[in-house]
C-alpha cells in the first residue's frame, strides 16, 4: 500500500507532463529516495521548468500581450453588451439598437475566443500566469463596479468564449486556413458595422490601438494556420521526392 | 560551448551507451563527481540538450524496480559528441601550465 508521503509525491507529480512524470517517478523509486526527498526533487524540477519557460518570448506575449490588455478591453465590451441588452428588454423598446447589440455580441465571442486560443497555444506550461494576468484587472474592476441596474458579473461575459478558446489552444485543436481567414474577415466586417451603427470614429489613434489589440490574435491565428499548411505542404513535397 | 553540467550529462550518457537513462546518468554523475545531482537539474539539462540537438530521448521499458514505470532513454547524437569533444579540448588547452595539470604529466597534452 502506498504511504501518505508517496501519495503526496504522486499528486505533486501531476504538475509534470505524462511521459516526464512517468520517467521521473520511476527514477526516484529506482534510486530508493525517501518520499520527502522525492517531493523536493519534483518541486525543484517543476520550478526549474517554469523558470526555463520564461526565457522565451512566448509566455510574456501570452500573459502581457494578450491576457492582460484583452481582459481589460473585453470587460468594457461585456459591459456594453449587457447595457445594450438591458435597453432592449426595458419598456419603450429601441429596435435600432438591435443590430449594434448583435454585432457587439458576435465581436465579443470572436475576440474572446481568438485571444483565449492564442494564450493556450502560445504558452501551454505558463497558462496559469496568463490566467493571473487576466484575473487581476477583472478583480480590480469587479471591486469598483457601481452600476445599480446591472450585476457586476456582467463584466465577465467574455469569460466563457475565452475559456473555450484556451481549452482548444491547449489541446492544439487544428485550425484551417480558410476558416481562419473567413473568421478574421468577419470580425473586421463586424467591427466596421459596429462603428457605423454606433456612430464612432474608428480612425482616432485611441480607437485604432484598441481595435488592433483585440483583432491581432485573430490575425496571428491566420498566420499560424498558414504556417501549418505550408509545413504540411513541404512535408508532402519531401515525401514525394523520397 | 557546453556548460560544465551539460558536459557531465553528455559524457555520462555516452559512457553508459544503450543503458543511458535518467537514474543511471544521475548515479554515474554522483559517483564520479562525488556531488549530489538533483533530478530537477538533470531533467532540465536533458531537455535543453535535446532542444539543441545534442541528445535524443525516447521512452523505454518499464521494470518492477521502478514501480512499473518507463525509463526515459538517452542517446548522444553526433553533434553532441562533437560538442563534448570541443569542450574537452578547450579544458585541456586552458589547463596547460596550471600546476594541478602539470603535476599529472602524461595525462594532459
Amino acid at each position: 500500500m502506498m504511504s501518505f508521503g508517496w501519495s503526496l509525491v504522486e499528486t505533486t507529480a501531476q504538475l509534470l507532463e505524462g511521459d516526464r512524470r512517468e520517467a521521473v517517478l520511476g527514477d526516484l523509486l529506482e534510486a530508493g529516495e525517501s518520499a520527502w526527498q522525492a517531493l523536493l526533487g519534483i518541486l525543484s524540477l517543476v520550478l526549474r521548468l517554469n523558470f526555463a519557460e520564461w526565457k522565451s518570448w512566448r509566455p510574456w506575449l501570452a500573459a502581457f500581450g494578450v491576457s492582460l490588455p484583452a481582459s481589460l478591453l473585453l470587460m468594457g465590451v461585456s459591459l456594453s453588451v449587457s447595457q445594450g441588452a438591458q435597453r432592449l428588454i426595458s419598456p419603450g423598446l429601441d429596435a435600432t439598437a438591435l443590430p449594434l447589440l448583435f454585432c457587439q455580441t458576435l465581436l465579443l465571442i470572436g475576440w474572446a475566443w481568438s485571444g483565449g486560443y492564442v494564450v493556450g497555444r502560445v504558452s501551454q506550461r505558463t497558462v496559469w500566469m496568463s490566467a493571473v494576468a487576466a484575473c487581476s484587472p477583472c478583480l480590480f474592476c469587479l471591486a469598483r463596479f457601481h452600476v445599480l441596474s446591472l450585476s457586476r458579473f456582467c463584466l465577465l461575459l467574455f469569460l466563457p468564449p475565452a475559456i473555450w478558446g484556451v481549452r482548444q489552444g491547449l489541446r492544439r485543436t487544428r485550425i484551417r486556413l480558410s476558416s481562419m481567414i473567413l473568421f478574421t474577415l468577419s470580425l473586421m466586417l463586424l467591427m466596421a458595422a459596429s462603428w457605423n451603427s454606433g456612430g464612432q470614429r474608428w480612425w482616432t489613434p485611441r480607437s485604432l490601438v484598441l481595435d488592433a489589440t483585440l483583432i491581432w490574435p485573430a490575425c496571428y491565428l491566420v498566420a499560424l494556420a498558414w504556417r501549418e499548411n505550408h509545413n504540411k505542404w513541404q512535408l508532402g513535397q519531401e515525401k514525394a521526392t523520397i | 560551448m557546453l556548460g560544465e553540467f551539460e558536459y557531465l550529462v553528455i559524457t555520462a550518457a555516452a559512457g553508459l551507451a544503450d543503458k543511458a537513462y535518467g537514474a543511471a546518468i544521475r548515479e554515474e554523475i554522483e559517483a564520479t563527481t562525488r556531488r549530489k545531482c538533483s533530478i530537477g537539474a538533470l531533467y532540465t539539462t536533458i531537455d535543453r540538450l535535446e532542444t539543441k540537438g545534442l541528445l535524443t530521448t525516447w521512452m523505454g521499458e518499464a521494470t518492477t524496480q521502478r514501480g512499473g514505470r518507463s525509463k526515459r532513454m538517452v542517446k548522444v547524437t553526433a553533434k553532441g559528441v562533437q560538442a563534448a569533444k570541443s569542450f574537452y579540448d578547450a579544458v585541456l588547452r586552458v589547463s596547460r601550465g596550471a600546476s594541478w595539470a602539470t603535476e599529472r604529466k602524461g595525462t594532459v597534452s
